[in-house]
């Protein structure tokens, strides 16, 4: 190594360690290590793998550490691919059988609340005309239910008698369809084959037996409301609970819609889309899943765009998908995947267990699906020394242009091919940062997270407890530079820019 | 330099000589094959700089040189211009001329008519003398009727008619003055407007290219940008020659030269007129073309009664001393003359007078009638560009602006595609250039409609005396 080299390598190193010391001896001033909690026993004076608290199986848990070759706590497949634990396979999460069903957790969807009435779970469903923050500063204007676009989680147990009381405050009529139930005809919401539509101001009570378990969703049975947003989760949670249990049982609904620029009504006749949602939110604002390190995890993946399908991709780990909207599919029948197309109305459950620490993208891969409006990229945006702010300044008259094209890219046919010089407000900003789930990111991750994006965080116990658990601040790239200082390669690490330059990708 | 006022000779830039110049080194920019200098090697271009279709040269071909003048930079406003051509347009002295021409007609109608002086011989070689008379006679006519009081009035009140005609002359001058200044205002501002709409356009050319290089348009498309380009270079020039020529077309009435220059001035029109009715009522009331008119009946009642007493004799006295060569003594002759109005007693003159003067009763009714008609045209046009100028100003065109705006905004939103802007950049500018032209015409309408409907202020200074048999004897009368 040049003396230069080994310079850099030490600045480097040097930068670690202190932001790691930072989160360390922050925590540490509010919470002594002899207090209650999970330890945090990272310490300014040590860097490298040694000094990392090596992650543990909680005490009251009597899971394995590791199956048949397979590690809950690092990246690893397992033995043989005819082991039940291949790749996770059958590997339980730290939450036993008997605990019951792990909670469903929609990220930035509510509950619909229900009551015990004459044998049924009674719940009410409000079909009515709904603003949704796609983005902090962009709300739209859908149909929704209940005041919230997609409608409230509708969450029940096998054997249950539901009963759903449905008052359209739309001013068109509507029906609700229960997608996937077996139910009495007379309940299945078509319009017109099976029931009067429901008339604006109007109710119809919707009364049946849940047999089934699994992935469901109701939606309004008028096709142009579907495209405007008129869908919610319906959870059957099983009499006998699904083996191996998982501790995390997270549900995304995937939608398409175009919206004009300036506009907020979405335009359900398109056959193209230029906005998309997870669970009404857009990336980056859409809410990463967190779990601890170790854990399984399930996600019901629906994709409820009106036009298009999503192939869905997780980073860092493969899944198996154990089932769809129809039913939750034998284990032999399991695959394991890095990409699963979801088709429209369906749903796709996967499981895998949280091995490998990090923040990792979950998306859908069609590029054009990876970014909330798709535009040209000419004009200033890619000229030198030049912003439309210059335009905007004034507008009486116009900065003349240089049209000298002497940018390097220009000999390159296709330059340039990035987003670029998006401006995030900083308000905006503010608003997707703060967020518990998102802090200890690495600077600038919203440039990366668009549309129909968003992220798995697998985070060590400690640091999970500092994220989610504290209301302790964490600087930025504070929890991804401590997995890579844990679990990574510190030398060959690089800190997030900090302030985002113009003409910087988005 | 003809110009009276030669201490304000002031030479100005066109800033079209800088956009000339701009836009030179502009296509210099896009010829010199700056991508010589990049890194990438060039077999790797699909299609290299040098291969796409050049832009179009800056137009050469004919250029007025006049435009081109390097000069200081001042402005003129529309006081100045009138004061200078108060001083030297050609028609108001011409005006001024004609008034002086019926007073000295009136002078001249006036004069008594001089006595005569003869040698009279009469009856030589009677009884072969010299003759029975040889002598000097006097003769004098006495004019009767106040025939020359009568005429002198008459030309007095043809001179009252030049002097109003004077007034209407000055209307013409002062009405194509501010006409020249709001059309040369208005031909700067386009001009303002053009250049922008030229940035648009070697925008969009620019823009054109870019897309080309992401696969997002065609050669064909990049040939579009290009001619798009060419016809904003045109429409430029085409402005700065409307330019030069109000400007020309200005000094021309001012009557002396002054080098082109900026004008100073509010486009924007002030105010509101009143109603057609009120404008028709001032203007017959008040137009000096109606004034004239009038004066002229008055003197064509003169002159009805001058004829009138025409035909009354005048008396006509003739004598003097001589010498009788026949008897050989001093005699004096003496006679008294009176022309007996039997057969001419003047009345077809008479007559002719009475029909001019009933003429011009229906020649005042005429002139209202023809006011009438050119205030209607001159009312709807100002009704129109004022209703178009306010609907531009309060609606289309901060419409236009807001949307702009608005495109701008989502544009920095990455939310629409450059070419949008582009097309309401376009849309803004070419707005605001209707809007000068709008507000031109309310201006040059309400010139007009205040100026007594009077323009051509380079026509000769009418005359107050019309064609005709009595004003062409030898004596005015
Ligand atoms: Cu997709």
């Amino acid at each position: 190594m040049t003396p230069d080299e080994d310079r850099r390598q030490f600045l480097k190193l040097g930068s670690l360690v202190a932001a790691g010391g930072l989160l360390a001896g922050k925590s540490a001033a509010q919470q002594p290590p002899s207090a209650a909690g999970p330890p945090v026993p990272m310490a300014g004076s040590h860097a490298g793998h040694e000094s990392a608290p090596q992650p543990q199986i909680p005490a009251d848990s009597d899971v394995k550490a590791e199956y048949d070759g397979f590690s809950r706590f690092k990246p690893s497949r397992g033995n043989d691919p005819d082991s039940e634990f291949y790749l996770g396979k059958r590997v339980p999460g730290f939450r036993s059988v008997e605990a019951g069903p792990a909670p469903f957790e929609a990220p930035d969807l509510t509950k619909l609340p229900w009551k015990m009435v004459n044998g049924a779970k009674e719940f009410h469903l409000v079909p009515m005309a709904v603003e949704r923050e796609f983005l902090p500063g962009y709300k739209m204007n859908v149909y929704g239910y209940n005041d919230t676009m997609p409608g409230p989680t509708i969450e029940v147990n096998q054997g249950d008698r539901v009963r759903i009381i449905v008052t359209n405050e739309l001013p068109e009529s509507t029906t609700v369809h229960w997608h996937g139930f077996e139910l009495p005809v007379q309940y299945d919401g078509s319009e017109t084959l099976t029931q009067n539509p429901i008339e604006p101001g109007k109710s119809f009570v919707y009364e049946f037996d849940i047999h089934e378990e699994g992935t469901f969703f109701y939606h309004a049975h008028v096709p142009m409301q579907e495209a405007f947003g008129s869908v919610g989760w319906f959870i059957v949670h099983p009499r006998k609970v699904f083996d191996p249990p998982v501790d995390r049982d997270f549900g995304l609904i995937f939608q398409n819609f175009f919206i004009e620029p300036n506009q907020t009504i979405a335009d359900s006749w398109r056959m193209d889309w230029n906005w998309h949602t997870i669970n009404g939110r857009s990336g980056p604002y859409t809410t990463p899943l967190v779990v601890k390190h170790g854990e399984r995890v399930r996600v019901r993946l629906m994709n409820f765009a009106p036009m298009q399908h999503h192939p869905i991709h997780l980073h860092g780990h493969t899944f198996w998908v154990t089932g769809h909207e129809g039913a939750r599919a034998p284990k032999t029948a399991w695959i394991p995947r890095n990409n699963v197309l979801v088709g429209i109305a369906q749903a796709t459950d996967f499981e895998f267990v949280a091995n490998n620490p990090g923040d990792w993208m979950f998306h859908c891969h069609m590029v054009h699906h990876m970014m909330n409006h798709m535009t040209r990229q000419v004009g200033p945006r890619i000229r030198k020394n030049v912003s439309v702010d210059q335009y905007l300044a004034n507008t009486a008259t116009r900065p003349p242009v240089d049209a000298s094209r002497d940018d390097p890219g220009f000999a390159t046919p296709g330059y340039p091919q990035e987003m670029k010089s998006m401006n995030m407000s900083d308000s905006m900003m503010e608003t997707i940062w703060n967020r518990r789930e998102v802090q200890g990111m690495r600077a600038m991750w919203p440039m990366s997270i668009m549309g129909l994006m968003t992220a798995l965080r697998v985070l060590p116990e400690d640091l999970y407890h500092k994220v989610m658990e504290t209301d302790e601040p964490v600087d930025k790239g504070s929890v991804f530079e401590e997995i890579v200082r844990r679990f990574g390669n510190p030398d060959d690490y690089e800190p997030g820019k900090m302030k985002m330059m113009p003409g910087m990708k988005m | 330099m003809k110009c009276k006022h030669s201490r304000i000779r002031k030479l100005l830039t066109l800033a079209l000589s800088a956009s000339a110049s701009m836009a030179s080194a502009q296509q210099a920019h896009f010829s010199d094959g700056s991508a010589r200098s990049m890194t990438m090697p060039a077999d790797r271009r699909v299609l290299p700089e040098s291969e796409l279709p050049p832009l179009p040269e800056v137009p050469t071909g004919f250029f007025d040189s006049g435009l081109s003048e390097t000069a200081n930079q001042s402005s003129y406003t529309l006081d100045y211009l009138l004061q200078l051509a108060a001083a030297n347009n050609p028609t108001i002295r011409q005006a001024r001329r004609q008034i002086s021409g019926e007073t000295a007609k009136a002078l001249q109608a006036g004069l008594y008519p001089n006595p005569i002086l003869m040698y009279v011989g009469e009856k030589i070689n009677s009884d072969g003398s010299a003759g029975e008379f040889q002598g000097f006679e006097i003769q004098q006519r006495f004019v009767t009727a106040n025939k020359l009081q009568l005429s002198r009035l008459k030309y007095r009140q043809r001179a009252q008619v030049a002097e109003h005609l004077a007034i209407a002359q000055q209307y013409r001058v002062s009405n194509d003055i501010q006409k020249h200044f709001y059309q040369t205002l208005a031909a700067s501002e386009r001009l303002d407007m053009r250049r922008e709409l030229l940035k648009t356009a070697e925008d969009t050319s620019v823009t054109a290219r870019e897309l080309y290089n992401q696969g997002q348009t065609t050669l064909p498309g990049i040939r579009r940008a290009n001619i798009d380009l060419q016809q904003h270079r045109l429409d430029l020039l085409n402005a700065e020659n409307e330019f030069a020529e109000a400007f020309r077309k200005l000094t021309a009435v001012i009557g002396c030269d002054i080098s082109l220059g900026y004008i100073d001035g509010n486009l924007r029109p002030q105010r509101a007129l009143p109603t057609f009715d009120a404008v028709y009522a001032e203007l017959i009331d008040n137009s000096p073309e109606v004034l004239a008119a009038r004066a002229k009946l008055a003197a064509d009642h003169t002159a009805v009664r001058r004829e009138s007493v025409q035909w009354v004799p005048d008396i006509v006295v003739q004598g003097g001393p001589g010498y009788n060569f026949s008897n050989y003594d001093p005699v004096y002759n003496a006679s008294v003359r009176l022309e007996l109005p039997i057969y001419d007693r003047n009345q077809g003159t008479i007559l002719q007078a009475r029909n001019d003067l009933a003429r011009q009763r229906e020649e005042i009714r005429r002139i209202e009638l023809l006011l009438r008609e050119r205030l209607a045209m001159a009312y709807r046009t100002y009704a129109t560009s004022l209703q178009h100028a306010t609907e531009y100003e309060g609606v289309i065109i901060p419409e236009r602006q807001r949307a702009y705006e608005e495109l701008l905004q989502s544009y920095k939103e990455n939310r629409v595609d450059w070419p949008e802007i582009l097309d309401a950049q376009t849309a803004l500018f070419t707005a605001r250039l209707q809007q000068i032209d709008q507000f031109r015409d309310v201006r040059i309408q309400e010139t007009l409609i205040d100026g007594f409907l009077l323009e051509g202020g380079l026509m000769a200074a009418e005359s107050s005396t019309p064609p005709g048999h009595i004003d062409s004897v030898p004596k005015p009368r």
